[in-house]
């Protein structure tokens, strides 16, 4: 198993400095052309795929298939309301040929984008919300537990899929 | 090593061109008329090898149904993928080979594959390189449009290997932009935007460059956008002008010509006149066009890169990337000045025209080829993958397992089991695109994964799913015996379908490409016809009140002229598009109006 954090000289850590990957990276790619070192740096600079390669390490073995924190439900329920909002304006706008029925539609095609920043920001606060956690899942592994470790990269991964749909959506809008 | 050379090769949809690094400097190499540029055509004939470059463009026109150009725009594509229009346009024709592969027949001899036309133009790169450097010359760096999928990723290599070219790296065409570009400020800090509108591709992409890394954030393209299109837009109002339907291959090819001479001339001129004798039964042809009128027709064509642009630069700016500080123009689109006004009209950057805009992408091969063989000091190349990468899951939705925009090489891990027991193996679809359901998606082919006999849920595979630094999709699985990694061969998914279904598939295109066209551009002017006239009465309804008497007045009798026009039986198109046109036209400003009455509505104060 590749180790990200022996390929970039730094000691292994939920919480790296990122400076210190950067410079690390920096020096090592100008000297050599191997093909890890980036895959090493983009890895350790995402705290989600940091997490998931942090288990892996560990010989910790993801949780597969699990299922939405019961307090994420909301957040979900309103994201999968206003991601169908958007896709049927962006349908319409998909139609519409002219800039006069474009433009009919721009009132709610703003609105759908406000709806879609404002679930952004709450899936970007429940993931700064996990991360913090990070310092305490190091903790708990020196006595060999990775219950909650693993449970979060669960709930990451979902926040991170629902931060894609929402970005694709804005960046879709966008294009009208 | 060191003397032994890697060239950097920009095969282009409409020329080609090959360099090396020499004394630390990249130059462009000349075939033995001294040519750097290649034209990127192959014309097939009979008992004889096929001509490559200039000599094959000069005989287009006496042999063009054996004479392929553009040929990028079909590699690595699935027959099923072509339109109608896209099949029309072509003066040579394609056929499917039963198995939704493209194929086009040549004369007498075997069809040749796109695949085939392709390694006919690297082996003259190579040829050329071979007789400047007098040495043998067996490595090449390619460039492709940095949008390209893994199909068209891997029909590039598969043309380079059958040229007799070892692949040493795929790069990204704005990437090698922006290395020509970046060379002598390699310690400098930039971020810098590179617009690459080649003949056939489109691509904008952002890089920060930062003490000698050169760091692609993101990057979005088509495809399917370039010099040609404008051809096609300019050709297609030709022929519409003379009258001229059903064109046979020499005269699209004529047209064509005339219609890229055309726009070459307008790059300065402010008119230019087309004259084509003897097009026709002995008749001859002129029009004249103004740049304006020019510029009307094209504007659909460079309008299409705005949105392109605008998801690169926001996606940029989700990465804290908020300012450009050099616009940089390459490909040989960008000299026509409507594209340069457009640029600084929609993002207020000042196009930077530092580049040339044809040897700019072969500079940064050549550049990329001199850092591989160590006769560049190191610089660090740092790209992204254009297109999400993702599975097929249940409901056919797909799974994303590498966004766009990572950094390449990139892996990622799966696991999967058997759903019942002593399954053999499950067949894994494997995807590209941004679209939520999986057939919107590229399917990029079907891997097999293989299980052990046991109980439900008692297998388990791990498969690896990894993006190289071509931006070429492995799939790797690893034997939980074992712990070994082997290799997944990605099937092609393409079904094999009986040749009756395929050539009624074959004869249903055609049948639609040349039926009747004033019905079709009727049917489709009617369409547009009913979207605005209800629109218009809405938007009056709510807005109408802020419009003066004047543009109130232009409104209702636009309108009143298509509605009277669909009443009536003549089904004359071009009267109504023209209609249309004009309805859209004096609706601009009430466009705006709801645009802005949307704007002050949803935001505070």
């Amino acid at each position: 198993m590749t180790n990200f954090f022996t390929i970039l000289e730094i000691p292994i850590s939920l919480s790296p400095d990122p400076e210190r990957i950067e410079s690390s990276w920096r020096e090592k790619a100008k000297e050599s052309g191997e093909a890890d070192l980036h895959e090493a740096r983009a890895v350790l600079t995402d705290p989600v795929r940091r997490l998931d390669h942090w288990l892996a390490l560990q010989n910790v073995e993801p949780e597969r298939g699990s299922s939405i924190d019961p307090e994420m439900m909301d957040l979900f329920s309103r994201l999968h309301s206003v991601l169908a909002e958007a896709d049927q304006i962006i349908g319409g706008l998909k139609e519409a040929s002219t800039a006069l029925t474009r433009a009919l539609l721009s009132k709610e095609a703003i609105a759908a984008q406000l709806a879609i920043q404002e679930c952004m920001k709450t899936v970007r606060e429940e993931k700064d919300l996990r991360i913090e956690r990070y310092s305490s899942f190091e903790e708990s592994a020196e006595t060999g537990k990775f219950d909650g470790a693993v449970a979060t990269l669960g709930q990451l991964k979902f926040l991170q899929k629902w931060e894609q749909q929402c970005q694709e959506r804005l960046l879709t809008l966008l294009e009208y | 090593m060191e003397d032994e050379f890697i060239i950097g090769i920009d095969l282009g949809t409409t020329n080609s061109l090959v360099g090396v690094v020499d004394s630390g400097f990249p130059i462009l190499l000349a075939d033995e008329n001294g040519e750097r540029i290649t034209p990127s055509v192959v014309s097939y004939r009979e008992e004889a090898d096929p001509l490559v470059g200039r000599e094959a463009y000069r005989a287009k026109r006496l042999a063009p149904e054996r004479t392929v150009s553009s040929v990028k725009r079909l590699l690595g594509r699935p027959f099923s993928d072509l339109t109608p229009e896209e099949l029309n346009t072509l003066s040579y024709p394609v056929t499917n080979d039963g198995r939704d592969h493209i194929q086009i027949p040549v004369g007498k001899s075997e069809p040749v594959t796109p695949v085939d036309v392709s390694s006919e133009i690297l082996r003259h790169l190579k040829q050329v390189a071979e007789a400047a450097l007098e040495c043998e010359v067996a490595r090449a760096v390619i460039t492709v449009p940095a949008y390209f999928n893994n199909a068209q990723r891997e029909a590039t290599k598969a043309a380079a290997q059958k040229a007799g070219l070892r692949v040493e790296r795929i790069i990204n065409e704005p990437t090698a932009a922006a290395l020509a570009y970046g060379l002598d400020k390699i310690d400098d800090d930039q971020t810098v935007a590179v617009y690459d509108l080649g003949g056939g591709t489109f691509d904008l992409s952002i890089l920060q460059m930062r003490d000698g890394v050169f760091e692609v954030i993101s990057t979005a393209g088509d495809t399917q956008l370039g010099g040609d299109d404008i051809d096609q837009a300019v050709a297609g109002e030709l022929a519409k002008t003379w009258e001229l339907e059903d064109l046979s291959p020499s005269e699209s090819v004529n047209l064509h010509t005339a219609a890229k001479e055309a726009k070459e001339s307008l790059t300065a001129a402010d008119s230019h006149t087309v004259r084509l004798p003897f097009l026709r039964d002995g008749r001859s042809f002129e029009h004249t066009f103004s740049r304006a009128e020019f510029e009307a027709l094209i504007l659909p064509v460079i309008e299409r890169t705005r949105p392109i642009c605008r998801r690169a630069l926001a996606e940029a700016e989700g990465k804290e990337v908020k300012k450009i500080d050099h616009f940089i123009l390459v490909g040989g689109s960008t000299r026509i000045p409507l594209v340069r006004d457009k640029i600084e009209e929609w993002f207020g950057y000042e196009p930077n025209l530092s580049q040339h805009p044809d040897e700019a992408i072969a500079l940064g091969a050549a550049i990329q080829a001199g850092i591989l063989c160590g006769r560049v000091r190191s610089i660090v190349l740092v790209d992204v993958t254009p297109l999400s990468l993702g599975i097929e899951t249940f409901g056919g939705l797909m799974n994303v397992i590498i966004p766009r925009n990572s950094t390449i090489p990139a892996k990622a891990g799966e696991m999967f089991t058997n759903a019942v027991a002593n399954q053999e193996s499950i067949a894994i679809r494997v995807l590209q695109g941004e679209r939520e359901l999986a057939k919107d998606n590229w399917l990029l082919g079907e891997v097999i994964v293989p299980f052990e006999n046991g109980p439900k849920g008692s297998a388990r595979v791990g498969v690896q799913f990894a993006i190289d630094r071509d931006g070429i999709l492995e799939v790797l699985a690893r034997d939980t015996v074992t712990g070994k990694d082997h290799i997944l061969e990605i099937r092609d998914a393409a079904v094999d379908v009986d040749d009756s279904e395929v050539e009624n598939m074959v004869s249903e295109s055609i049948e639609y490409a040349f039926e009747d066209m004033n019905e079709r551009v009727w049917t489709e002017a009617k369409l547009k016809s009913e979207e605005l006239l209800p629109a218009v009465d809405t938007a009056l309804q709510m807005v109408g009140d802020q419009l003066d008497e004047k543009e109130m007045s232009q409104i209702k009798s636009a309108a009143d002229e298509v509605r009277g026009l669909l009443s009536r039986g003549e089904k004359d198109a071009a009267v109504l598009k023209q209609a249309n046109a004009a309805l859209d036209d004096a609706t601009q400003s009430l466009a705006a109006l709801l645009v802005e009455a949307a704007f002050s509505d949803m935001t505070p104060g």
